[in-house]
């Protein structure tokens, strides 16, 4: 068999990468990560990309005109609004013209009400039912390849990559003989053996032109976004260690182009006939297109307007006294409501950053076998740090390890029966007198059980007698971690005698999605660890002569200590408390009665959010859901996040912005070269902008980019969930995370920015970063800005300009509702 | 210089955005490339101004330089292949004859 030109194998992969970009990468389970499904596309703008995505993937990309036409006649939209929106959207048109476009997206005919899909182009050459048929069984190889649990052994050659090792078993797959019939093992035998020979060849028999070659790719992946999306993690964002099995770009489309020509027989291909490509046109003003754009346009500026308008008179103003704590949040939206509680229930200042503080660290805790990286995705872990007993609690230590390592070993040997396609039977009547109790209890008294169940998982008991300290980190790269973080939060004087670094984290039971309940910023993992080893990094003699060296001076009684938050229960866990010295002993015992004091404060103003919550008894209520193996909405997570605010707290102190605001912390005057600026807008604002799109689409489009229904997930190896028993693989958040019964709970908005910071200064950050550029000017993001508290909101326009923000209800001179 | 002992090569050095450095790198394993060195966060001036090269958290964005050495008769394919991805995604190339003394490594 001999292999294709170097050149066109190079050809092939660029070809499949570039095809591969209207899919979205998809993480493993374990650590769930939140993505732009169209950040591939981001260059191309909101519009054009979306409209990519109508096309390729047959997704609608804007909240249903129906639903929009309900939140106008319940307010939550104003005539006003929509003016504003035409206007904005079509500066050309007289007040008469607005009045017209006005009146039509007003009375639309009922059938227009809801976006209709556009014909998939990913159909194909087959019948609907045979092109099902290919997908399911491509479905079945990429499920068997990368080891799902229920295949109970690894598929021969999978070191080799999908198509070599399907090359070899494929011959005694019968879903393929039926597809193919008797030609199937002689087709199989003239297969070369790389897929891009495979790919190239498949296409030349099929006739499809080489300038279509990158569509009738893209048609293919199309066909199985999830799988798709899993291969796209795979090469572009899995990290070298990972132990996730990985699947190939290229091998998917050889594969699966493979067996829709085995399956087609002499039908031809339609990509020759039309290659729409990813150029785009901008919509018709007399498309759904635009009316969609302009209902979307005016459900976000009202939010916008009501924002813009609390933050431009907030209620109080930060402390000037010294604090008894200052406490360091996770950016996180769900970190607001304890932010505001905190500062309410006593003499404590509040900052926002990113959970992850800055260490960029693989993490080891002393009972797990594997590090995990707890970092962003956007950067690589730059260390590893362990966890290890302290001096003179070996003992203990060894005891703990000890007792988790029976437990871990129990727990994985129930679950290997239970994955086992026979052993589940064979548990059930062997252990099911023992478990059976239990499971009872857990079904009918969830909230009866008295350890919350996160301790039930010795991987995540604390760790007795052990402690981290940033060992693996040269001196150096300590003391510059911490200025970075000291500086871009605008905490570099004043310090409190306690500073508090708070990560955070979920708690469910029985959800394959439970990391995506947890921090972002740590590669969706728990923030604890974290939080514990900036803590240790802070409290080193060395770092702090090193930051006062660099002008910051950290007091020396000044003791920083880590902590975790709940979000399921709003509890609080401070972390390594056995570290404190004796003299903080008094203040942290305060300090976490306050904690709890605000914790059930914001559960029992979050639960009742919840379906099927009341605020009487709201803690306990809390706690029960997040032990319930049948809760499919243990917390509302990030829904309803809509705006990314940075500044000092002073901008935001005494709102109740409803859980539903990023709130990064930032003092442009220590910040004269806008570095931290930079790093705020191209990191954190970045990961804020993936979680505000994933939300977006998967309110807008559940069925293509949400995971579906939580009570039909059938988890796959670690990987991902498929809805039922095969198909699939399925992105993005489950319905219930972001549905109540049929109502979207979130409301699909676009990130709005609020920076306050010199708008010159902002704008040379954009200027030198494209993703930025891409950000703000292609529609995905709105930045509203001002130099300072005094100075009026200005709205940055595409190309850069800035333009003075005016409340809809007083932009337009007409505001009667048209006859 | 003195070249004796040397044995002439074709460099190819590339700068692209972070992101686009996995993809790179396939093209240069498929195109023959026996291994490749890259630089992160590379900052520079061009056409449309001054770029960011290093950013504190996002390692995605910033630019980065990979530089292979390959055998001449294994260039063009590697040079068809980043004009491919050049085509379309932002990033410069370039091109010079070099030196190398263990050739068997980049054979």
């Amino acid at each position: 068999m001999t292999r294709s030109d170097p050149a066109v194998r190079a050809r092939v992969r660029v070809d499949v990468e570039a095809a591969a970009r209207v899919v979205a990468p998809l993480w493993p389970l374990t650590s769930f990560i939140a993505v732009n499904p169209l950040e591939g596309l981001l260059e191309h703008g909101f519009e054009a990309a979306t409209a990519q995505a109508r096309r390729w993937l047959g997704a609608r990309c804007h909240p249903d005109l129906a639903w929009l036409e309900a939140a106008h006649g319940a307010g939550r939209i104003t005539d006003a609004d929509l003016r504003a929106s035409i206007l904005a959207r079509h500066p050309d048109l007289d007040d008469d013209g607005v009045t017209a476009r006005l009146e039509a997206l007003l009375h639309l005919p009922a059938d227009a009400s809801a976006l209709p899909r556009e014909p998939i182009r990913g159909d194909g050459p087959l019948d609907p039912d045979l092109t099902a048929m290919v997908d399911g069984v491509v479905a079945s190889w990429c499920a068997a390849f990368t080891g799902s649990g229920a295949a109970g052994w690894p598929m021969p050659g999978r070191g080799e990559g999908l198509y070599r090792a399907w090359r070899q078993s494929a011959p005694h797959d019968p879903a393929l003989a039926r597809l193919a019939g008797r030609r199937l093992r002689r087709e199989l035998r003239q297969l070369p053996e790389d897929p891009e020979d495979a790919i190239v060849e498949t296409l030349a028999a099929r006739g499809v032109a080489p300038a279509s070659h990158r569509d009738e790719m893209r048609r293919q992946l199309c066909r199985l976004p999830g799988w798709a999306g899993y291969a796209r993690w795979s090469e572009q964002w899995a990290l070298p260690d990972d132990r996730t099995p990985r699947l190939g770009l290229v091998d998917l489309v050889a594969v699966r182009l493979v067996h829709e020509h085995l399956a087609a027989g002499a039908v031809a291909f339609p990509a020759a006939a039309a290659a729409p490509g990813l150029c785009t046109r901008p919509p018709d003003p007399a498309t759904p297109d635009d009316r969609a754009a302009l209902w979307l346009d005016a459900y976000e500026r009202h939010y916008r307007d009501e924002l813009l308008t609390q933050l431009a008179s907030p209620a109080a103003t930060a402390p000037q006294r010294r604090p008894a704590a200052q406490l360091v949040f996770c950016i996180d939206a769900r970190s607001e409501g304890l932010r505001r509680h905190v500062e309410a229930t006593g003499d404590y200042e509040t900052f926002g950053f990113a959970g992850f503080f800055g260490v960029a660290i693989r993490f080891r805790a002393l009972v797990d076998p594997h590090p995990r990286a707890q970092c962003p995705v956007l950067v690589a872990p730059q260390v590893t740090v362990e966890e290890r007993p302290v001096p003179g609690h070996e003992q203990a230590a060894r005891r703990h390890l000890g007792r988790a390592r029976s437990a871990l070993a129990a727990k994985a040997a129930v679950d290997a029966a239970k994955s086992g396609a026979g052993g589940a039977f064979a548990l059930a009547e062997a252990a099911g007198w023992v478990t059976g109790p239990g499971a009872a209890a857990r079904t009918f008294m969830p909230g009866r059980r008295v350890a919350p169940a996160r301790r039930q998982d010795p991987r995540t008991a604390p760790a007795v007698g052990a402690s981290t300290d940033g060992v693996g980190f040269t001196l150096e790269e300590q003391v510059l971690y911490a200025e970075t973080a000291l500086v871009t939060m605008g905490l570099t004087e004043g310090f409190a005698p306690l500073v508090v670094l708070c990560g955070h984290r979920g708690q469910t039971t029985n959800n394959p999605h439970a990391s995506a309940l947890d921090c972002g910023a740590c590669g969706g993992n728990p923030g604890g660890p974290n939080a514990r080893v900036a803590a240790a990094i802070f409290n080193r003699d060395e770092v702090r002569a090193g930051l006062h060296d660099r002008g910051i001076t950290i007091p020396e009684r000044t003791w920083f200590l880590a902590a975790e938050h709940d979000t399921t229960t709003d509890t609080v866990a401070i972390l390594d408390k056995h570290t404190v010295p004796s003299e903080h002993a008094d203040a942290v015992s305060a300090l976490e009665a306050d904690l709890a004091t605000a914790g059930r404060r914001l559960a029992a103003e979050r639960v009742e959010a919840l379906p099927g919550g009341a605020r009487r008894h709201a803690a306990r209520h809390a706690a029960a859901r997040a032990r319930d193996w049948a809760e499919v909405q243990p917390e509302w997570g990030l829904a309803r996040n809509a705006a990314f605010i940075v500044g000092p707290r002073s901008m935001t102190a005494g709102l109740d912005l409803a859980c539903r605001t990023f709130l990064h912390s930032y003092d442009h005057r220590v910040d004269p070269d806008g570095t931290a600026i930079e790093t705020i807008l191209t990191a954190p604002m970045v990961v804020a902008q993936w979680i505000n799109a994933q939300y977006y689409f998967s309110t807008v489009d559940p069925d293509v980019f949400g995971a579906g229904d939580k009570t039909l997930h059938n988890p796959v190896g670690g990987i991902g969930v498929l809805v039922g028993g095969g198909g699939d693989l399925r992105a993005g958040l489950p319905r219930q995370s972001v549905f109540d019964g049929d109502q979207p709970y979130h409301e699909p908005m676009r990130l709005l920015t609020v920076v306050q910071a010199p708008l010159e200064r902002i704008s040379a950050v954009i200027d030198r970063n494209d993703v930025l550029g891409h950000l703000f000017d292609g529609g995905w993001v709105t930045l509203a800005a001002r130099d300072d508290p005094t100075a009026p909101w200005q709205l940055r326009q595409a190309g850069g300009t800035w333009e003075p923000w005016r409340h809809a209800e007083r932009s337009v001179d007409h505001l009667e509702v048209p006859a | 210089m003195n070249r004796s002992g040397l044995t002439a090569m074709t460099r190819i050095e590339v700068v692209v955005a972070g992101e686009d450095v996995p993809v790179l790198s396939e093209v240069f394993t498929a195109a023959g490339a026996t291994g490749y060195t890259s630089i992160a966060n590379v900052s520079g001036v061009g056409h449309h101004g001054f770029h960011q090269g290093r950013l504190a958290f996002n390692a995605r964005d910033a630019l980065t330089m990979v530089i292979t050495v390959v055998p001449d008769e294994r260039a063009d394919a590697v040079l068809a292949g980043v004009r491919a991805l050049l085509a379309d995604r932002p990033g410069v190339m370039f091109v010079s004859d070099t030196y190398v003394s263990r050739p068997e490594y980049f054979r």
